[in-house]
């Protein structure tokens, strides 16, 4: 199937928001999601922005049946390693269900690997839920390596009121 | 973006004093203080990642140079930012480090939760620890990271790391691998050359 990966611009940001809360329904998330069309714009096009994103689009002929062109999308930003220099992180990959299996997510992924590359990254970071076991094998057998089980890190977060408590001196 | 830290110094062991000024803060207890790294605090922050490696037992992880180090943290836009603890010239180390720890973070993003920090590094030197040092960087971070209005502050840490895992769990962080089944993954080397090469070329 045609398709094409471009950079994301502010009017994705609608499509954006609803292929967000595709992916978190898809992760059993969905009632986490705090995030609006609103803060996508305001964080992913500013002067600082927090974030990058890339598009998928099909070509009208191959809309959804909802008249979806843009099929899917990839987030990502820099970050830094103080051992191992610049990489880049992709936040969210993501294909709508009925475009999969037809190279898409393999293109944005190579897409952000390209870019981050280009500004200096050598590595590519990312996360995957242990359940979701046809997202691992994809990225497995596209040479990524498995950080957790390999080497024991464990993802931390701190939020809320601990986070509060934390910026106080509190806890 | 960042938080510069600017302040006097107080002898007021065992207390918490804070001084307000704009976008200038301060914080002590004991006899440390925390403040923003400077472009000349580099070559501490290489020697003390270089220490932190060695704990993680991943000293041969460690590729980047002095110089990477200054040009990705201070630059237009930087890749990272940095706090260090600083003790006063009577508790400097036997080989005269006055620069006794620091806070390595990154702004980052969350499609659910929104802005965040990564907290990439955290270290104090071992002779330091036990005073409250890495408590007190990992509260600026956090400080930080609400005036910029991220709604979480997020880490790695190795599973055989119990004194790390306590302290953080302890601050309250949550262990997301063990309670979500969240797994890092990574692309490098010839895996990540190999990728960014099969990318479209529209």
């Amino acid at each position: 199937m045609d398709f094409t990966i471009r950079a994301a611009t502010l009017e994705d940001c609608k499509d954006i928001s609803r292929m967000i809360l595709e992916l978190a329904e898809y992760e059993k998330v969905s009632d986490h999601v705090k995030i609006t069309q609103r803060d996508l714009e305001q964080d992913g096009f500013s002067k600082n922005p927090f974030f990058h994103g890339i598009i998928a689009e099909v070509p009208e002929q191959h809309r959804s049946k909802d008249g979806h062109t843009k099929v899917g999308y990839s987030l990502y930003f820099y970050t830094y390693s103080s051992w191992k220099g610049r990489a880049v992180y992709m936040e969210d990959l993501y294909v709508m269900p009925e475009y999969r299996g037809k190279g898409i997510g393999k293109a944005l992924m190579s897409k952000v690997a390209q870019l981050g590359m280009a500004a200096g990254c050598n590595q590519l970071n990312f996360a995957v839920l242990d359940w979701n076991k046809a997202s691992l094998d994809f990225y497995l057998s596209q040479g990524c390596f498995d950080v957790t089980a390999d080497m024991g890190y464990h993802c931390m977060r701190c939020e809320g009121a601990a986070l509060e408590n934390l910026a106080q001196g509190d806890s | 973006m960042f938080l510069m830290l600017v302040g006097l110094l107080f002898r007021s062991k065992g207390q918490f004093s804070r001084f307000l000024g704009g976008l200038s803060w301060y914080y002590l207890k004991m006899d440390f203080t925390i403040r923003a790294a400077t472009p000349e605090d580099c070559i501490d922050i290489f020697r003390m990642t270089r220490e932190l490696s060695e704990y993680e037992k991943l000293s041969d992880q460690v590729k980047i140079s002095l110089e990477d180090l200054k040009r990705n943290g201070f630059c237009q836009n930087p890749f990272y930012r940095c706090l260090i603890a600083e003790v006063p010239e009577e508790h400097k180390t036997k080989d005269g480090h006055v620069n006794v720890g620091y806070a390595l973070f990154c702004y980052t993003y969350c499609t659910i939760k929104g802005k965040c920090v990564y907290l990439g590094d955290l270290y104090v030197m071992p002779e330091f620890r036990g005073k409250g040092i890495g408590k007190a960087l990992m509260s600026s971070v956090a400080k930080v990271a609400k005036e910029q209005q991220c709604t979480n502050l997020q880490l790695s840490v190795l599973d055989w790391n119990t004194p790390s895992m306590d302290f953080y769990i302890a601050k309250g962080a949550q262990d997301l691998t063990k309670s979500e089944g969240w797994h890092s993954l990574r692309f490098h080397g010839a895996a990540l050359d190999k990728l960014a090469e099969e990318a479209p070329k529209n």
